[in-house]
């Protein structure tokens, strides 16, 4: 039905409930940069510019936890599949890999030599990709914790990196202007999406299937790409994005939906397909720079920066 | 997954060792399914599996009953069991994921070859057929622990199982001299397709233990391997008359019994012609390989994962060769690696990949020389194979060319998209599987040793839930993390990753490669002289001190990105 270009409208779901705040979790001193919910559900890890990172029982939005270790700010965390590791990218150059039971750090990544801006998880959880300040992006074997390859990705600050569905590809965005993907295998590079000097990539995911690349750029614009045509198939804007590396995603559970933060400090829902703004959560003081989905409820995290340092969650009625 | 954006133009077969996998005297491989995995059996009766995407081990199968080497490995079709067979003449299926020995068995024979029954739709069969050193193959049933000889010759209307030594054996005395024969399964594994020592194919109903067809091959030679293509098209034979004979498999691929039953019932001739005419109707030679000059005994062959290759090793004078052609019969390459002989050979089940294992023990990998795709790095670009004139378009230099508009607006931004829905993986089209397939073992990492201080106790039991806390492999876990925390500090600071960087655009060997193209520099023959493989322990870490120049210049783009300020 969509590619009949007379209906320019594609109507959003009918059923749509709006979403509503149920919480609001206050326990960082700083900016949070990150919110993410384990794959189990069970659940919500958070890391904050206080260096630590917390653990919360995503069922009843109880604090489980502090991981304390890293000695500057925590940029980005990333689950395991099992959701028995976290992995977290801190301003202290290293990554750690926590075990999320016992609430220690078991591994320490060294060899980054900047800041670690974005962290991801392949899907089995054997590798670690990492993206920095030193403008590489890092391939972890996560047992030894050793580097298994160096790409030397951009030349400006790595924004995200993020494997596909099955691990054989990773999406990067740098600061350069570019999206990059790279053969896992190999560290090569297969293919640029995007080459322009601006405006900046500030973040990158590939769809749930992975046959799309979910592009956020600091000119105000979300753009999902098909990345084996290299055309751009939806935008979806109305939020303000200038500045800081938002985290969007997508929501899956109850409808299609793209999920972002906003420099308005705002959380903005789009519907997929039809590009219009559904809903404009309200209620942070500062900007939202991440916002997750949970795996399987239709429920939304959004964390925000200093002015702000709460985690808020929200859900949709059903 | 990457299918899509991959160089079509590139080639599909490997050309340079990639890296080599160390960790004792493997002997023998085998990939899963997928190639996620690959199983390699260790002389000292271990079995490692690596995990093919880290290259780093996944899991090591090991127990006290099993130390001696190993000499074939053979995955299931989930995945979840490998059947071992090993020189102390036993058979042992293990549990991958738990890491637990479900059956052992002992034979008379000391087993060269074991290989699991394809399963068909049976959750996961306990039948396996084995091809023992001095007798006929057998099928085993490692459950109710019966073994079943099949006949490895065909004489007139009788089947002879147990006597009747083939003519070219020495030994033609006794029925108890047998040379080692070959056999396999078809697909589904109604069949077993045996190659017997005077030039024979045979093909079997195991369950009757009847012989159903038979194949003459010209010339008469010992057949040594029989392997079918992953798709069951093709039936690839080696035999001692040095030459490599792919056959089309005739038969269709389901019911394979059932049309060779209706071939032999509707024909008046008398047994043994029968079985020829079967034999006749069921293969037909598609091609022949060898090398006419050096004329090498073939190890080891086998078809690419596609089927579009035929790959075969050799070993001759110490040498680690592998010869690769394309299904026309056109050899094109030849895979030099060092002077270590060739001992077994896989071929990647989806990628253009071969593991090689040499009799030092070690596993090579062999990969594309994939040299940097340079449209690769700008959007627009499209690589062309020949050169093309360019016919300028009549607006090409207009200030506002027409056409420009027109390409942006090629893509309906209306159009739905599907972001969840995923496409079954074509190569695997015929899945079947009644359990779910195991395609990883879980990486769990192994905790660094300052980490462990505080809580070590703690620690240290966790360790043991979420590991194979009964295996000896905790122990070495111990071993190494002391090992690796030591050289943390250098290998950290960059240097580990000399061999690795992307400055010059172009594919590198890794840096164990590197290292031992270093050896093979100085000592031209390392190893050649070190019995098994001992001096293959050398692990010394010629990185360190390269570095990489980081160029630290940069600029503190914190403002910008607001958070890390």
């Amino acid at each position: 039905m969509g590619s009949n270009s007379n209906t320019n409208t594609v109507q959003p779901p009918p059923q749509y409930a709006p979403y509503r705040l149920v919480k609001t979790l206050t326990a960082h001193q700083s900016a949070v940069s990150c919110v993410k919910f384990s794959n189990s559900g069970k659940l919500l890890a958070s890391a904050s510019l206080d260096k630590s990172l917390i653990l919360w029982n995503a069922e009843n939005l109880t604090l489980i936890s502090r991981l304390n270790g890293h000695t500057e700010g925590v940029s980005d965390l990333a689950w395991s599949s099992d959701s028995h590791y976290i992995c977290s990218a801190s301003d202290d150059k290293t990554l750690r890999i926590w075990d999320a039971r016992a609430a220690e750090c078991v591994k320490t990544l060294r060899g980054h030599t900047d800041f670690v801006f974005c962290v991801n998880f392949s899907v089995h959880s054997n590798l670690i990709v990492s993206g920095s300040f030193d403008e590489t992006i890092r391939v972890w074997d996560v047992k030894t914790g050793k580097t298994n390859h160096v790409i030397r990705a951009h030349s400006l600050p790595v924004t995200s990196v993020h494997f596909n569905r099955d691990g054989s590809l990773i999406v990067s965005g740098s600061h350069d202007g570019s999206c990059k993907i790279w053969d896992t295998a190999t560290g090569t590079c297969l293919k640029t999406l995007i080459d322009d000097k601006v405006p900046a990539v500030s973040f990158t995911k590939f769809s749930p299937n992975g046959k799309f690349i979910l592009v956020a750029t600091l000119d105000d614009n979300l753009k999902l790409w098909n990345y084996s045509t290299g055309k751009f198939l939806k935008m979806y804007t109305g939020h303000v994005n200038k500045k800081y590396c938002i985290t969007p995603t997508f929501s899956v559970t109850n409808g299609k939906y793209i999920v972002s933060g906003s420099e308005d400090h705002c959380v903005y829902i789009w519907d997929l397909q039809g590009k219009n703004l559904l809903q404009k959560l309200e209620g942070h003081t500062d900007t939202v720079i991440s916002v997750n989905c949970h795996p399987t409820e239709n429920m939304i995290a959004s964390a925000g920066l200093l002015g702000d340092r709460t985690i808020r969650i929200w859900v949709q009625p059903s | 997954m990457n299918a899509t954006i991959i160089d079509p133009l590139q080639g599909d077969f490997p050309e340079v060792i990639e890296e080599y996998l160390e960790h004792g005297i493997m002997k023998c491989i085998a990939f899963n399914r997928r190639g996620t995995l690959l199983a390699a059996g260790c002389s000292d009766g271990s079995c490692v599996i690596w995990d093919f995407e880290t290259r780093g081990i996944a899991k090591e199968l090991r127990d006290k009953d099993c130390v001696a080497a190993i000499t074939s490995v053979c995955w299931s079709k989930s995945g979840r069991h490998i059947l071992i067979s090993a020189a102390d003449k036993s058979l042992n299926l293990w549990d991958v994921m738990k890491g637990d020995k479900i059956y052992r068995t002992t034979l008379q024979q000391t087993p060269l070859q074991a290989r699991l029954h394809p399963g068909g739709g049976s959750p996961e069969s306990t039948l396996c057929l084995v091809c023992p050193f001095s007798s006929a193959p057998m099928i085993v049933n490692l459950q109710t622990e019966t073994t079943t000889t099949l006949p490895i010759s065909f004489s007139g209307g009788t089947t002879t199982a147990t006597t009747g030594a083939p003519p070219r054996n020495k030994f033609s005395d006794g029925s108890a001299h047998y040379t080692p024969t070959a056999a396999c399964f078809n697909k589904h594994g109604d069949l077993v397709y045996v190659g017997n020592s005077i030039g024979e194919i045979l093909i079997i109903d195991h369950n009757k233990n009847l012989v159903r067809g038979v194949v003459a091959v010209s010339g008469g030679a010992v057949i040594k391997n029989i392997v079918f293509s992953r798709d069951g098209r093709h039936l690839l034979i080696n035999s001692s008359d040095r030459t490599i004979r792919v056959y089309e498999n005739l038969l269709p691929l389901k019911d394979s019994l059932k049309s060779l039953n209706e071939m032999i019932f509707d024909n008046t001739l008398d047994e043994g012609e029968i079985v020829k005419s079967a034999g006749v109707k069921s293969l037909l030679l598609f091609r022949e390989f060898q090398d006419s000059i050096t004329r090498v005994h073939w190890k080891a062959p086998c078809f690419s994962g596609d089927g579009e290759w035929v790959v075969g090793g050799s070993a001759s004078k110490g040498e680690h060769k592998i010869y690769i052609w394309d299904r026309a019969g056109h050899l094109v390459k030849i895979l030099e690696g060092p002077k270590e002989a060739l001992m077994d050979l896989a071929w990647h089940p989806v990628h253009p990949m071969v593991v090689s294992v040499s009799l030092t023990g070690l596993v090579y990998i062999w990969a594309k020389d994939y040299t940097e795709n340079w449209s690769a790095f700008a959007p627009d670009f499209k690589e062309l194979e020949e050169n093309e004139e360019y016919v300028e378009r009549e607006d090409e230099f207009d200030l506002m060319p027409e056409t420009e508009k027109v390409k942006d607006l090629e893509t309906n931004e209306d159009d739905e998209v599907d972001i969840t829905t995923v496409e079954k993986d074509s190569a695997f089209s015929d899945s079947d599987l009644s359990q779910e397939e195991l395609r990883f073992l879980p990486a769990d990492p192994f905790p660094d040793v300052s980490e462990q201080q505080e809580k070590h106790t703690a620690s240290n039991s966790k360790l043991g839930d979420s590991k194979n806390s009964d295996s000896p492999l905790s122990e070495e876990t111990g071993a190494m993390n002391h090992d690796s925390s030591q050289i943390e500090g250098m290998e950290n600071s960059g240097g580990e990753d000399g061999g690795m960087t992307y400055l010059k655009r172009r594919r590198k060997p890794s840096e164990k490669v590197l290292e031992l193209q270093a050896q093979k520099v100085r000592k031209p023959l390392p190893k050649a002289k070190g019995g098994l493989g001992k001096s293959s322990k050398t692990k010394s870490r010629i990185g360190n001190g390269i570095g990489i120049e980081q160029e630290q210049d940069m600029n503190n783009f914190g403002d910008e990105f607001g958070i890390d300020d």
